[in-house]
């Protein structure tokens, strides 16, 4: 409250200043926040989920447009560019990525098959074979060079059938995070329905609605989706589906603790005295209080479908050939692994920053949704 | 007590039920069953028919079906090891899922449990925020791609440890330097998932009023945090350790197939591949079993340590 | 002061902060008072007024992110505000206990009563067996009925008055000298808060104990203090004997505690203050008087220094403007007036 009394220091200090004046609650100041607002002022303030929902962005913008980068398509095959190594043109120059290779070759060999494609020997030996003495070299091999593909690049190498790597990650990530975001928003639907239902009627209904949750998840995640896939067979379709079967489950208990927490307050009651409809209050009075966790929790539960999706491609549940997903990728990466690792290294890498981004992303949220430290600076 | 035992003993029931019946469903719908050949002579087929109950009604099938599963009669396997009882197989696979289920998990407790502690009593420290970092970090990384990463790295490249699972049968030196690697593989995760559960749990306990009462009465601050919040902070963990068997288990299949264990988890990726279906059955028919009795293990356990379920009273 | 008995515990010049993520909050700002072998010393204040901090000053259980800035705590001589950890603990419990306002919270819920109980004394060395013996005779003490039977269950049994008697229990435990009781009854049913306030009483009456009691509830001082101390934004603003604080206050914020708290008296028709406004944001002490925003009597001096305190009798301070000679003269409000003479008049009666 500011006073005139600064200019007037002279005047009687023992004066009653506001005797008369009605005295109030403060006056609200500044400006109200909203509740998105809110949340998104202090989302800015976590410079990890910062970076995480860049990378999120920049990771669906290249699986929208990279595989348009690159001459070749996902399913073209050129058997005799099998498993080249990545060369990327500009990079190629410092070293790494340049289409070579460290292979062991018998020096007879160096002139015959790999003339002209050899670009350093590193060190040569001999190697016992059946008491014969054999010369080796380790040489560094250009691979493009060796396999007749010298002026194409494939900046993430090519797998088994001579496909372009770069492509098939990005198709395939496309693929996985279109699994993922149609399963979690159908789960979050049926959860946020069957947990409203349970959460505000209570009584019997929700007794029989929580036993039902209860039995359903005593059978092991993956033995359900599994089955499902076997039943339906392999396809985006059947996947999405196998993970509705218990996905929604978690969601749905989040929503009912919400009901239950939020049912019996008394704006809740006072509205209901005034002759609310149930219609309303669910809708008007307690569900828009879980807006934040639903929010939060689908976030987590992205790449958790992403796993899911990719663990079942590994199991050999995958997705029908030619169609790549991230997790079909790595696992045809790990067959080789040991030869040829950068089949299974970009699409590792790019599965975790994908779920790396997702978690840090969902941190950010919980912490801007979280209704104890909303106003804080 | 006696009657959350009993409800617990019911509702494991009928989910075992419920996951027969849709063994059951899945069988019978499954394309490709042997009697829809139609090369097959009549009475050969009735034969089968007869000898697999097939010419009965769909309900005693269906009783048919229950018996032999919880009998463990599964059948013979079809093209994985053809004509050996689906059960043998099992039989001869589960020991080292369970060995190396067991290590990852006796691996994985102590050692969440200590950094959950940690990163409580450091809170908003260098700590407390490195564990933060590998948490996120270990929860984010697939276990598959951590397996890749380690085998790799640490088995290819420094050769440190074997690449894939000494053949040896019983669990020596060389066997157990060879399953170091698929037991990091499954433990990661689920050592980042007990650090954070724990660490929120005791942050929120050491701000109860209950530790102030306790050093009021003259206990110190080490003896408070020992006494009280971390007993009472272990009792929520049980709501992780199911999930937690379920994800290593379910893990496990990926990671024995990565380091060559001749696992269930293994036998599981064969014999889908190789679309011998009673054999993917049983073995999917076992993993919920594993699961069932492990849930009921820990749910029995939980009553006995938590009084409040113990003496009947709310929680 | 009448200095008919020793001050066995003195605060004084008390200032504590909290580090917060939005800056320091400054809770306590210079908090002063003593307190007398066997004398209950209410603190009155309402929520965030520091009286509770200042307490937990006193047992040595202040958050991390506590500071004490300035001022000293006086127990027997030793200087509490210097203490370690380690000393805390050999004197928390032996000589100064405290009870907590929710006895829902306050107990250990997955430990047996009994177990509570004796901790307390194992601590310190007592035999099991002894210790045993002595919870038990604790739980009598403390009017629960049954205790061998008691002494084995959990907290879950125990209704809401029962456990607050169990923390009271722990409380005494080491027969300690000085019990703080921060806000006992706030949690509990009305009829049980009588019970409770009873028991204090008995207790303190029965060991001779000195003790602090925190609340907002002038009816509680009324019925268990004998000297009142009234706090407001981290400070004391008045003190004095309980007569003295309900028939003569002099701290504007006084009376408007005492015209807010409704009575048997209070018909309809009278007017039941409300204080306006709301206290500072301690983030950012104001200057001057912390209460003269919400004072009708506030003078040009109280927003631009804090009042001293003004001694009223050898028992009673207060610290306000109104009490500097120059001030103009300001009478109780007529409703306090009117308040204050038919309490007397009930007590001639």
């Amino acid at each position: 409250m500011k006073l005139e009394t600064d200019n007037n220091r002279e005047q009687n200090p023992f004066e009653f200043v506001q005797r008369e004046k009605q005295l109030a609650d403060e006056k609200f100041e500044g400006k109200a926040i909203g509740f998105f607002k809110d949340a998104m002022l202090r989302f800015r303030k976590n410079n990890a989920s910062f970076v995480a929902a860049f990378f999120i962005g920049l990771i669906i913008l290249m699986a929208i447009i990279a595989p348009l980068l690159s001459s070749f398509s996902y399913r073209e095959q050129h058997i005799e560019w099998a498993l080249l190594p990545p060369r990327v043109p500009g990079i190629e120059k410092i070293g790494i990525w340049d289409g070579t290779k460290v292979m062991d070759i018998k020096k007879t060999s160096l002139d015959e098959k790999y003339k002209g494609s050899i670009v350093k020997v590193m060190e040569e030996y001999d190697m016992d074979y059946r008491g014969r003495k054999i010369p080796m070299v380790k040489a560094k091999v250009d691979m493009y060079e060796l396999k007749g593909a010298k002026d194409t690049y494939f900046w993430m190498g090519t797998d088994a059938l001579g496909r372009d790597q770069w492509t098939r990650l990005w198709k395939g990530t496309r693929i996985s995070l279109l699994i993922g975001f149609m399963a979690v928003t159908i789960n979050v639907l049926i959860g946020v329905t069957y947990g409203s239902i349970s959460g505000y009627y209570g009584g019997t209904v929700d007794m029989v609605m929580q036993r039902i949750i209860e039995i359903l998840s005593g059978v092991p995640p993956l033995v359900l989706v599994i089955l499902f896939v076997m039943y339906l067979g392999a396809g985006i379709l059947p996947f999405i589906l196998a993970m509705i079967v218990t996905g929604w489950i978690g969601m749905s208990r989040m929503i009912r603790a919400q009901f239950y927490k939020y049912k019996g307050q008394e704006y809740v009651l006072a509205s209901r005295t005034m002759g609310a409809k149930d219609r309303l209050l669910i809708f008007r009075h307690i569900l828009p209080n879980a807006i934040g966790p639903i929010i939060t929790q689908a976030t987590f539960a992205v790449p958790g479908a992403i796993f899911i999706e990719s663990f079942l491609s590994y199991l050999g549940l995958g997705l029908g050939a030619p169609e790549p997903s991230i997790g079909v990728l790595l696992a045809e990466g790990q067959k080789v692994l040991l030869e040829h690792p950068h089949l299974t290294l970009f699409p590792a890498i790019v599965i975790s920053i994908l779920m790396l981004s997702f978690n840090l992303f969902g941190n950010g949220l919980r912490d801007a949704f979280d209704p104890t430290l909303r106003g804080q600076e | 007590m006696l009657r959350y035992i009993s409800q617990r003993l019911i509702a494991m029931a009928i989910t075992l039920f419920l996951i027969i019946s849709l063994l059951f469903f899945l069988v019978h719908s499954m394309p490709g069953s042997i009697v829809n050949d139609p090369m097959l002579p009549i009475d050969i087929k009735e034969r089968i028919e007869a000898k697999y109950h097939l010419d009965k009604p769909l309900v005693v099938q269906y009783v048919y079906f229950l018996g032999d599963f919880l009998t463990f009669n599964f059948g013979d396997s079809i093209k994985v090891q053809p004509k050996v009882p689906v059960f043998d197989i099992i039989k001869d696979k589960l020991p080292i899922t369970i060995q190396l289920n067991i290590l990852a998990l006796l691996f994985t407790l102590p050692i969440g449990v200590i950094c959950g502690i940690m990163a409580a009593l450091k809170k908003n420290t260098a700590t407390d925020h490195g564990l933060n970092m590998m948490v996120v970090l270990f929860i984010s990384v697939p276990s598959f791609v951590i397996a890749a990463l380690l085998q790799y790295i640490v088995a290819f490249k420094w050769e440190l440890v074997p690449i894939l699972l000494s053949a040896e049968q019983a669990l020596t030196w060389t066997k157990f330097k060879s399953m170091i690697l698929p037991i990091l593989a499954l433990s990661f995760g689920e050592i980042a998932i007990v650090t954070r559960y724990l660490r929120a749990e005791l942050c929120e306990t050491l701000n109860s009023d209950y530790m102030l009462l306790a050093r009021t009465k003259g206990l110190s601050q080490m003896q408070a945090t020992l006494r009280h919040a971390i007993r009472n902070s272990f009792i929520p963990l049980a709501n992780i350790f199911i999930p937690m068997i379920f994800s290593i288990l379910s893990g496990a299949i990926v990671i024995e197939n990565i380091f060559s264990v001749p696992g269930l988890g293994s036998l599981s990726i064969n014999a889908i591949n190789a679309l011998d279906h009673p054999l993917t059955i049983a073995v999917m028919f076992f993993y919920s079993l594993i699961a069932l009795i492990s849930i009921l293990v820990v749910d029995l356990s939980y009553g006995i340590i938590d009084p409040r379920i113990r003496m009947g009273g709310k929680k | 002061m009448t200095t008919n008995n020793e001050a066995i515990l003195q605060v004084n010049d008390l200032h504590i902060t909290f580090n917060t993520f939005s800056g320091k909050v400054h809770a306590v700002r210079g908090v002063q008072f003593d307190l007398r072998k066997g004398e209950t010393l209410a603190i009155v204040g309402e929520s965030g007024s520091g009286k509770s901090v200042t307490n937990k000053a006193i047992v040595g259980i202040l958050s991390k992110n506590a500071n004490i800035e300035r001022g000293n705590i006086i127990y027997r001589g030793a200087d509490l505000t210097q203490y370690s950890e380690r000393q805390f603990t050999q004197i928390r419990g032996s000589k100064i206990s405290m009870i907590f306002q929710d006895p829902m919270s306050s107990l250990n819920p997955i430990m047996k009563v009994g177990k509570q109980i004796m901790e307390a004394l194992r601590v310190r060395n007592i035999s099991k067996a002894e210790a045993r013996q002595r919870a038990i005779e604790l739980m009598i003490a403390v009017g629960i009925p049954d205790p061998e039977k008691r002494f084995e269950q959990y907290p879950f049994q125990f209704s809401g008055g029962m456990r607050q008697r169990i923390v009271i229990a722990i409380a005494l435990a080491c027969d300690p000298e000085v019990l703080i009781c921060d806000e006992p009854t706030t949690a509990l049913d009305v009829t049980i808060q009588a019970q409770i306030l009873d028991l204090i009483k008995q207790i303190q009456k029965e060991r001779d104990l000195s003790v602090i009691f925190i609340t907002h509830d002038l009816g509680v001082v009324a019925n268990v203090a004998d000297r009142v101390a009234v706090m407001y934004a981290g400070k004391i603003v008045e003190y004095g004997t309980v007569d003295e604080i309900f028939y003569n206050p002099k701290h504007p914020y006084t009376w408007s505690l005492l015209v807010s708290m409704p009575d048997l008296d209070t018909s309809s028709s009278d007017e039941l203050l409300v204080i306006p406004g709301t206290p500072p944001n301690m983030l950012y002490p104001p200057k001057g008087d912390a209460f003269a925003p919400r004072n009708r009597y506030a003078m040009r001096i109280d927003y631009e220094e804090d009042p001293p305190m003004y001694r009223v009798s050898d028992t009673h301070y207060a610290a306000t403007w109104l009490l500097h000679p120059n001030a103009p003269k300001v009478e109780i409000p007529d409703v306090l007036k009117k308040r204050i003479a038919q309490q007397t008049e009930r007590l001639v009666r």
